[in-house]
């Protein structure tokens, strides 16, 4: 459904990304893994356009074009068919709760209000915030925000929901809540893409895991395989210095 | 006591010619800060020619003292005006001369009030607005624009009250403001109750400037209370 092949990009005369390549089916849920630096979030901020890439080709949603020839038009079809959960959260702040779901659809979307709210109140529903729906992000705990930036997602109905490190910002107590949202997307066949540092969720509810390091893959595959038999060394390292920190 | 009563005295012969520093001074800030916008997106803009000469601009701009402002624009344009365009321009009002001039000077705080306020909050709501699927321009226009005035609304009001102030240079060339009454005044005194008339005088801008701060931190007061209704 998503293929990138020989992602690269770089900041500075830094390579951040030296030739990614993924393949995203229908229903995958993609842990991606690694240490800081390793160019996770740049992996997904260059595929939804939000960074420039320096080369490589994306496929998707009827786009089939190098990133640096991407139009205006494709660029527009992929950000209409991605969902994307910040780690900041990034709520619009002079919009309430409902609003923050609304506003993409009534404004990109061209649904009607009326009709837009109710999908929105059923996004609400499904993190579990109905009742918070008249509510500004600064009066929403950040467990509550990011579950917002979850339902803000799904509500569109995207291909694809990206998060980059959603828990990562948010106190420990609140990273269950959020963690369990997550779950039950996953479970009810959303496909998802999500860089974390939550060993639990990648090994217990994503079908694939990839470990990145210095701009590469150094190996993908089934979270059993990776976690108690990964074959490179370099992951291998990265997981025991993980698990001997929590 | 007498004083006192002098200087209620010369309130009510003052009054009259508030409404020529009124229209100076809305006008001056309605059209600054059309052109502080744009200026400020100028700024923002990825061209390095438009942001570099929006800088000299504003540089140049936040340098010059008002009354040479006035007096460039005032002796200025309608040379410039026959040269270029061939149009004489000496029968315009004075006043436009002033507002001219004050719509210069009030565009570049407010270009530079702007542009903070934008980057304050801009980077992140961006983002989260182009995955949404709305364009730049709507996820300005509807996300950013409503909270980068809010933020501004406090430094806004301090350049409006400086702007007010500089606006009593009106009189410098000729038009007849509360500044050139007072003048007016103290010279049928024969320059007697110069001081008076002058307390008066300031008495009347400290209450515009205070209705300016009012007025502006109750619109700011009204978008926080927007988001204070319901009890966390």
């Amino acid at each position: 459904m998503l293929t990138i092949e020989g992602l690269k990009k770089s900041y500075a005369g830094n390579d951040i990304l030296k030739g990614i390549s993924i393949n995203v089916n229908k229903g995958d849920v993609i842990s991606i893994i690694g240490p800081s630096g390793s160019g996770k979030t740049t992996l997904l901020r260059t595929i939804t356009t939000l960074e420039e890439a320096n080369g490589g080709r994306i496929t998707f949603a009827g786009v089939d074009n190098d990133f640096q020839k991407l139009n205006g038009k494709e660029i527009n079809t992929i950000r209409r068919n991605v969902g994307f959960v910040f780690q900041n959260y990034n709520l619009f702040n002079n919009k309430t709760a409902l609003q923050n779901i609304t506003e993409g659809l009534i404004v990109a979307r061209r649904v009607k209000k009326n009709e837009a709210e109710n999908i929105a109140l059923k996004a609400l529903e499904r993190v579990g915030l109905t009742d918070r729906k008249d509510h500004y992000p600064s009066q929403l705990s950040g467990g509550q925000q990011q579950r917002v930036g979850i339902a803000r997602a799904i509500a569109l109905n995207p291909e694809v929901i990206f998060f980059d490190e959603p828990t990562s910002a948010l106190d420990p107590e609140l990273v269950g809540e959020v963690l369990k949202v997550m779950k039950d997307l996953a479970n009810s066949g959303t496909t998802m893409v999500v860089v974390t540092h939550q060993m639990s969720f990648a090994r217990d509810v994503s079908n694939r895991v990839i470990f990145m390091a210095d701009g590469y893959i150094v190996e993908q595959g089934e979270p059993r395989k990776i976690f108690e038999n990964p074959s490179e060394e370099r992951t291998k390292k990265f997981l025991t210095d993980i698990l001997a920190n929590v | 006591m007498d004083n006192i009563k002098l200087i209620i005295n010369f309130l009510g012969q003052l009054l009259p010619a508030i409404n020529i520093t009124l229209i100076v001074s809305l006008s001056s800030i309605v059209l600054g800060s059309l052109l502080g916008l744009l200026l400020a997106a100028t700024r923002l803009s990825e061209s390095i020619v438009l942001r570099l000469l929006a800088g000299v601009y504003v540089s140049v701009i936040r340098a010059t003292p008002a009354i040479i402002m006035i007096f460039v624009v005032y002796y200025g344009m309608p040379m410039v005006f026959n040269g270029w365009f061939h149009t004489n321009i000496d029968g315009w009002n004075r006043m436009y001369f002033v507002i001219i001039a004050l719509t210069v000077l009030f565009s570049a705080p407010v270009s530079e009030i702007m542009r903070s306020a934008y980057e304050s909050i801009a980077k992140g709501q961006m983002e989260a607005g182009l995955m949404v699927g709305m364009t730049p321009f709507q996820t300005f226009y509807r996300i950013i624009l409503p909270q980068a005035f809010v933020v501004a609304l406090p430094n806004f009001a301090n350049s409006v009250v400086n702007l007010l102030k500089e606006g009593a240079l009106t009189f410098t060339i000729g038009v007849v403001d509360m500044v050139a009454k007072a003048q007016m005044i103290v010279a049928n005194n024969s320059g007697g109750f110069a001081w008076q008339t002058y307390c008066a005088l300031a008495l009347i801008y400290w209450v515009i400037s205070l209705a300016i701060d009012k007025g502006l931190s109750l619109v700011e007061k009204s978008y926080q209370a927007k988001r204070k209704t319901i009890a966390v």
